[in-house]
């Protein structure tokens, strides 16, 4: 009796444990980025400073051909989709593409929408749509209303860049805009534009896998 | 001593060698080089190196059991042993054996695990839905549990009643020692075990967002998770078809004398119905995942419309086995059910030859209502009567089932035993999913209620409500057989009422909120369903709860308590409660011989079968 209680409450350990590392690896994901409150203005803001790269290195990832998104921490990029913002807020949002350009599938999201102003800048100058073909990615929180399209680096530019993540002394572009993020609650963003190269129509592998293409931003 | 059991052909060797096996076959696929799979670099995904991987470690695993001793004794010419563990004592359960009651119950250990594991996933999707937004889980990680709780379940539950029953019981019901090919009994087992493995792998190569229908184009374009899911599914139809192929030449064969067709136990005929739908659909499952794993790996174009193919070949593919694979899972159920009910309400069975009718009538229609699922897939208008038809007439051989159901307990002398409990619950429960059913058949009604939580109720209410209490009514009734130890009849009844108030108040509900309009395979829904989606699942935790009811009672029971079970304790009539518990190793002294009727329950009692009782095994 006493070796089969030991056995059972050793397999009810054992169970217990392997639960325990399934929900943990489930929960798992890319740490979640806060950035700092800022003081542009009189308002309640804060910034946010991005990079879209071709390829995101060995450095960063596995898996270091797939495209991504990059975040700015401390003057550090960091490889991570999931953004803690506070409700009520001006988000500047800095983008830089370091991505070339292949084209919008569905010319709708050439034109920003819920912006600030419903503008946004490319290099410093005034704009509220591209050219489809010369996009690059989108960003989109469609559950907030915005949809930015990013211009892409022509393919003839000097010093393209090789290594993310990549120097501002490579070519890029630089975009920026400002959302506001509302009530709390929990929100996808994403890349509209099938940018996963080598993949069935270009939705796999970074396109699917939080971390790269696509995140969340956690209003609170 | 001890040390010398644990080399040799056993499972601790053949997880050795799966893992082994797993990881040459990631190396050697990895040494694939070929133009047209350049992409490999792009993407760093190398399908080929998975499935290579995937394919070596199940060889090793086989070998490890030794699945391979006996071809390799006839290539060298040796005398190969015919039979394989069937005396060792606990070591059987751990390897190959050739006994067709080890196998059973393996089947029954097994599949539980896995099933617990599928549960498991169900209660995470419930915690994630307690909330309309993001709770726990992201999205694509609640799209993986979503897919490994459809897919573990469906996968697993197709041999969840002929696995342990049909392979311990129907040997014993036609009178025979054994089933016609044993080595395939015992592989159809581990071969499962293998896939439900790899199934898990799932998760370290990114999970799959597909759900267990695994639609082209998304499975096509979807991280490695899905080669995990292809694997699964390939192995679980090699499983079937073999365990379908053993049924059928087992029945059709090895019958004592004087057992003829008209006399065979209904649960048999569930066995032969469902062997039949195994055998002709589960090849299309096979076939079509291969052509899915080609798409991924060798650039063919199945099911790539960039390329020429058609996502529409893959659905319409994958249903011509998916919708048999329903009845798969609702046949052996039913034949179980009609086991029951003669025993408990101490009748014969009321209009065997309508049952029989019912259940070839449903494996035979089954095959011509696969295009109700895709309704709203765009199909040709023109389909659309034709299938709406043909699944509306599925309902009448179904309703035969019914009747013959009500009519056994007409004016019988019903007794409230758990396994009772259980088969009277399957009719309940089948029937609410039935009438749900004709919602989805119906073409107006069906695009409404399509890829809603309707819908899910609805196959939930077939699936887990016919198939899953007609599961635990067989474990009931006949694992007291199986063990030769009693289970205990109060924690049964505790088990069986909990998991039917929660099972309805789970999935009743959720009947309702697909109408409302919640989505299937969505991580939100609309904040007006939280207060629904709360209560489904705290009712959900219940029904989880009671499993654990279960579990308890079959630990304690089995391992701690062990009153041994009477030969015949519910008064049977079927040849397998004739003989001891448990059942010796060779069944029979002597081939019986049987009588006219099989349910010989009333004023004809003793007709049947003749048995000379096989001697316990020391």
């Amino acid at each position: 009796m006493g070796a089969k209680l030991a056995i059972l409450v050793a397999a009810v350990l054992a169970v217990a444990v392997a639960i325990g590392f399934y929900v943990g690896f489930l929960t798992g994901g890319p740490t979640p980025y806060r950035p700092p409150a800022g003081s542009a203005s009189g308002a309640r803001s804060i910034d946010l400073t991005l990079q879209t790269v071709a390829a995101v290195g060995s450095k960063l990832s596995p898996n270091k051909n797939w495209v991504s998104y990059l975040v700015r921490e401390n003057g550090v990029w960091h490889r991570s989709t999931v953004w803690t913002l506070p409700a009520n807020t001006l988000v500047h949002v800095t983008l830089y593409n370091f991505d070339g350009q292949s084209g919008l599938r569905n010319p709708f999201l050439a034109q920003a929408r819920g912006v600030v102003g419903g503008t946004f800048a490319i290099n410093g100058k005034p704009a509220s749509t591209i050219d489809p073909d010369a996009a690059s990615h989108t960003f989109a929180i469609p559950a907030l209303g915005v949809i930015v399209p990013i211009l892409g680096v022509t393919d003839d530019a000097p010093k393209q860049c090789d290594d993310a993540p990549c120097p501002m002394s490579t070519a890029h572009e630089t975009i920026t805009f400002t959302f506001r993020t509302g009530k709390k609650g929990h929100y996808r963003w994403q890349c509209f534009v099938p940018c996963a190269a080598g993949f069935v129509y270009g939705f796999g592998g970074p396109m699917q896998t939080v971390g790269y293409m696509d995140g969340y931003v956690n209003v609170v | 001593m001890k040390l010398r059991r644990l080399i040799g052909f056993n499972l601790l060797t053949a997880v050795v060698l799966g893992v082994v096996g797993f990881y040459v076959g990631w190396w050697l696929g990895h040494l694939v080089k070929a133009e047209s799979i350049e992409y490999f670099d792009d993407t760093g995904q190398n399908d080929i190196a998975l499935f290579v991987a995937y394919f070596t470690g199940v060889v090793g695993f086989l070998v490890g059991l030794g699945f391979a001793n006996y071809p390799v004794q006839r290539l060298l010419g040796k005398p190969p042993s015919l039979r394989e563990k069937e005396t060792a004592g606990i070591g059987r359960y751990f390897g190959l054996c050739t006994d067709h009651k080890v196998v059973g119950i393996q089947y029954l250990i097994g599949i539980g695990a896995f099933i617990f594991i599928g549960g498991l996933n169900a209660m995470l999707i419930r915690f994630e839905l307690l909330r309309p937004t993001h709770l726990a889980w992201n999205g694509n990680n609640y799209l993986t549990l979503v897919g490994l709780h459809g897919t573990m379940m469906m996968g697993m539950m197709t041999s969840g009643i002929l696995g342990p029953f049909a392979n311990y019981f129907v040997p014993l019901m036609i009178g025979a020692r054994r089933m016609a090919f044993p080595r395939i009994e015992a592989l159809t087992f581990w071969l499962l075990m293998a896939a439900g493995t790899i199934l898990m792998t799932a998760l370290a190569f990114g999970g799959f967002p597909t759900g267990w229908t695994g639609y082209a184009p998304l499975s096509e374009q979807s991280n490695m998770g899905v080669d995990a899911y292809i694997a699964f599914f390939a192995l679980v139809g090699l499983s079937m078809m073999l365990l379908g192929l053993n049924m059928l030449v087992t029945v059709i064969t090895m019958r004592a004398p004087g057992l003829s067709w008209s006399r065979l136990p209904i649960f048999v005929w569930g066995t032969i119905t469902t062997s039949v739908l195994m055998v002709l659909a589960a090849p299309v499952l096979v076939s079509t995942l291969f052509m899915l794993a080609l798409d991924r790996t060798a650039q063919t174009s199945f099911f790539n419309v960039q390329a020429g193919g058609s996502p529409y070949l893959y659905e319409n593919l994958f249903w011509i086995f998916g919708h048999p694979e329903v009845y798969v899972l609702a046949l052996p159920g039913m034949g179980i059910v009609l086991e029951i009910l003669p025993v408990f309400a101490r009748k014969p069975l009321w209009g065997y030859r309508l049952a029989v009718t019912g259940m070839v009538g449903i494996m035979l229609l089954s095959f011509l209502v696969w295009q109700h699922h895709l309704f709203v897939s765009g199909i040709n208008g023109d389909l659309r009567p034709f299938y709406m038809l043909s699944t509306e007439l599925i309902s009448l051989p179904t309703g035969f089932i019914f009747v013959c159901a009500l009519g056994t307990l007409w004016a019988g002398r019903i007794r409230l035993t758990v396994p009772m409990l259980f088969a009277l619950a399957w009719i309940f429960n089948f029937l609410v999913g039935g009438l749900s059913g004709v919602f989805l058949s119906d073409v107006p009604s069906d695009v409404t209620t399509h890829g809603s939580f309707f819908s899910m109720a609805h196959f939930h209410y077939t699936i887990m409500g016919g198939l899953l209490f007609a599961f635990f009514g067989a474990i009931y009734y006949w694992v007291p057989k199986m063990t030769g130890f009693e289970l205990n009849e109060r924690l049964g009844k505790i088990h069986f009422w909990v998991m039917f108030i929660a099972f309805n108040s789970t999935f009743g509900p959720l009947l309702v909120i697909g109408f409302l309009g919640m989505p299937r395979r969505v991580v939100t829904y609309a904040g007006y369903l939280q207060g629904a989606n709360e209560w489904v699942s705290i009712s959900a935790f219940v029904l989880g709860a009671s499993m654990l009811v279960f579990l308890v009672n079959l630990v304690w029971t089995q391992v701690f308590v062990r009153t041994p079970a009477a030969a015949n304790p519910w008064g049977s009539k079927s040849i397998e409660f004739q003989l001891p518990s448990p059942v010796p190793v060779h069944n029979f002294d002597r081939i019986p011989t049987f009588g006219p009727d099989p349910y010989p329950y009333g004023g004809i009692e003793g007709t049947r079968p003749v048995v000379v009782p096989a001697r316990p095994t020391a």
